[in-house]
């Protein structure tokens, strides 16, 4: 196997086993996720559904699709596409492939054992945080194995000066154990007291989306955009100013849940004026990417769809943060509306662009099928704009009600299930969607194993010849 | 950004800044909260949940009562939290000092339970609450899984459901709950923040006066 730094397909079968162990099981648990978000979603307008298992009922529902979620699917993509990126970008080799590889059966191991114990009622019952205490440690040593890679990876890379991809990468590998590690210290292990324990949570829960997720999902952007079109991003000087107004205000706006209540007020003071500060962070990303807009490609749709979900959330947060609005929206269905679209509409879609440009790469053959990906990227894209959108309805509906006096929640309920209907519609979507991903890969992957059985190893110019 | 351990170091900082700013700084506050000694009652406040209430708390945990009801009743000027009888005066933090898992919440698909057995004119009774959770209400899905159909010999069990008409039981049986909904509707009976202390007390007063004089 060549050592050449510009052979940068060696790089890519070298760290085929482990990085598609992960993209794998991501999607799994992506499709996972999607059955029990639908379970969920008919239990908001149907609530017999399921009512008799205690396995199944809505709170653990709603846990499980959230954990499977986060934990699973988005923890396993962003991991695999961040260590591949770090080493694209770092012109090595990657090393410590086994490392991730079994920290990578362990992680899964791990995220299955929580949702067992969820669905046996052991969530830890904090937002994002649903992870059982008994899993927690498993789940914290196995991703320490997987950063293994990636930390080799930054540290040997070629050029001293980093790219914004590899600091995005870097910071995320590196935060989400100081955070997770914090908060399983402060809520499990020495619980803090009374309403502090929100207070944690709520810094925990922002800090996992902003400071692991996001930067996950936007290093994967400022990957692909300057790879796919060819072109300097634009403000580039810029990114950095972007990148460490999001490392120190990010974390701060977690409490912009905690207005109203048994809280001290100046915890949400703060968290909304770290909203706005954080808007600077949105224009200087949205500046640097803003190419994507228009450009073609698969990777590229999905790439400025969650751009504008992400810059849409931020702004998002900023208004709602507001006490004249949060007066309207707090406890309602906005709040979820809200978390799909920076989940789903932002980081997943962005982990889907890098899903397409990496999984050829790896496997050194275009997608299985070119329909399924016309497929997925449709009922996606559909799916996630309808979700947001119903249950933003939803909400804004509910919240009017709370708003009066002594609200019937038979009424609520009954003015809301049109939406509430719209997004389970849409969570079978966005299943059949994830299905279709599934498919693709599971074919593509398989075609890898079937040309190896032909024992003719994929010779790196006929890589470039697929790939160019 | 050559500098790889600078780098390093100004995450470190500035998480560890967030962490120390948001989560000690409210620690510092609200860490040492004391219950509150009333002279003119001769006891202090708030009162430590009974034992079968406090595993009452780990049943509400478990099932993610949580996902539909909070347990904040927010200050007067915020929200319609009086209006809709949740509870007098605001929810403050001394409230939550000896819950071991404070179900604090942030969705209301379902009404708020801070004060739920001082509900005025009349609350929720144990026998109201277990039908509730046998039957569901609305979009509030029946637990029956907390109940058992038991067979009875002679005398029926003083917890049964004293239920008639289509939703009887077959002669010789009877709904009972079981341990874990006696638990959960002690806890639920258990919500209750009658006590007015002090740090409620002024920003009820001045919001109301402020209103009043916007009437």
């Amino acid at each position: 196997m060549s050592t050449d730094s510009n052979d940068s397909s060696a790089i890519d079968t070298q760290a085929r086993g482990p990085l598609l162990l992960l993209l794998g099981a991501g999607l799994l648990w992506l499709v996972m996720s999607g059955v029990l978000a639908l379970v969920a979603s008919i239990q908001l307008h149907t609530p017999s559904f399921l009512a008799d298992c205690a396995w199944f009922t809505y709170g653990r529902a709603q846990a499980l699709r959230e954990t499977a979620f986060v934990y699973g699917w988005l923890a396993n993509a962003g991991l695999a596409l961040g260590l591949w990126i770090l080493a694209r970008l770092g012109g090595e080799m990657m090393r410590a492939g086994n490392w991730v590889a079994v920290g990578g059966i362990f992680w899964n191991l791990g995220v299955a054992l929580s949702l067992i114990g969820i669905a046996a009622g052991d969530a830890s019952g904090h937002t994002l945080f649903q992870v059982p205490a008994y899993t927690q440690p498993l789940l914290l040593v196995a991703y320490g194995a997987m950063a293994v890679a990636g930390i080799l990876a930054w540290s040997g890379r070629r050029q001293e000066a980093a790219f914004a991809s590899q600091w995005y990468v870097f910071a995320a590998l590196f935060l989400f154990p100081w955070l997770f590690s914090v908060a399983q210290v402060t809520l499990v292990w020495f619980p803090v007291r009374g309403v502090l324990q929100s207070i944690v949570a709520g810094w925990f829960a922002q800090g996992l989306y902003s400071l692991w997720l996001a930067p996950l999902a936007l290093a994967c952007a400022y990957y692909l955009l300057p790879k796919v079109t060819g072109r300097v991003l634009p403000a580039y000087p810029f990114a950095k100013v972007g990148f460490w107004t999001l490392a120190v205000v990010g974390s701060w706006t977690g409490g912009r849940h905690l207005i109203g209540g048994p809280f001290p007020a100046w915890v949400a003071s703060l968290s909304i004026a770290a909203c706005s500060l954080l808007l600077f962070h949105y224009l200087v990303v949205f500046l640097n990417l803003r190419n994507v807009i228009g450009s073609k490609g698969t990777a590229m749709y999905f790439t400025s769809f969650g751009l504008l979900a992400y810059v849409l959330g931020g702004v998002a947060d900023a208004v709602v943060s507001l006490r004249g609005v949060a007066v309207q929206t707090q406890f309602t269905f906005v709040d979820q509306a809200m978390q799909q679209l920076a989940l789903y509409g932002a980081i997943s879609m962005m982990f889907f662009a890098g899903l397409y440009f990496v999984v050829p790469r790896l496997v050194g053959k275009t997608w299985a099928s070119a329909a399924l990906v016309a497929g997925h990227t449709t009922l996606a894209s559909f799916g996630v704009a309808l979700l947001v959108v119903a249950l933003a309805v939803a909400g804004v509906i509910q919240g009017h009600a709370l708003l009066g006096d002594a609200a019937k929640f038979a009424n609520i309920a009954a003015a809301t299930r049109p939406w509430m209907l719209a997004a389970t519609a849409a969570q079978t979507v966005l299943l059949l969607a994830n299905l279709m991903l599934l498919v693709n890969f599971v074919q593509t992957v398989a075609a890898l194993a079937s040309s190896r059985i032909g024992s003719t190893p994929v010779s790196t110019p006929a890589l470039k010849a697929v790939l160019s | 950004m050559k500098n790889g351990p600078l780098f390093f170091l100004g995450l470190f900082a500035s998480l560890t800044l967030s962490f120390a700013g948001v989560v000690l700084l409210a620690n510092h506050q609200l860490g040492g909260l004391t219950p509150y000694f009333d002279d003119g009652e001769g006891k202090s406040f708030p009162d430590r949940t009974p034992g079968i209430a406090a595993r009452g708390q780990l049943v509400y945990r478990d099932l993610g009562c949580i996902a539909c009801h909070t347990q904040q009743v927010r200050r007067p000027g915020f929200g319609a939290d009086q209006a809709q009888g949740w509870g007098e005066r605001q929810s403050v933090a001394r409230d939550y000092i000896f819950q071991a898992y404070p179900q604090v919440g942030w969705s209301r698909i379902g009404p708020d339970l801070t004060n739920l057995a001082g509900r005025k004119p009349s609350a929720l009774d144990a026998e109201d609450l277990m039908k509730l959770l046998y039957f569901g209400q609305g979009s509030m899905p029946a637990y029956s899984f907390l109940f058992q159909n038991v067979k009875v010999a002679g005398q029926t069990p003083k917890s049964a459901l004293k239920l008639t008409g289509r939703s009887a039981p077959a002669p010789g049986h009877a709904i009972v709950p079981t341990e874990r909904a006696q638990a959960l509707v002690a806890y639920l009976l258990s919500l209750n923040t009658a006590y007015d202390y002090p740090e409620s007390r002024p920003v009820v007063k001045t919001a109301a006066k402020a209103e009043a004089a916007h009437k």
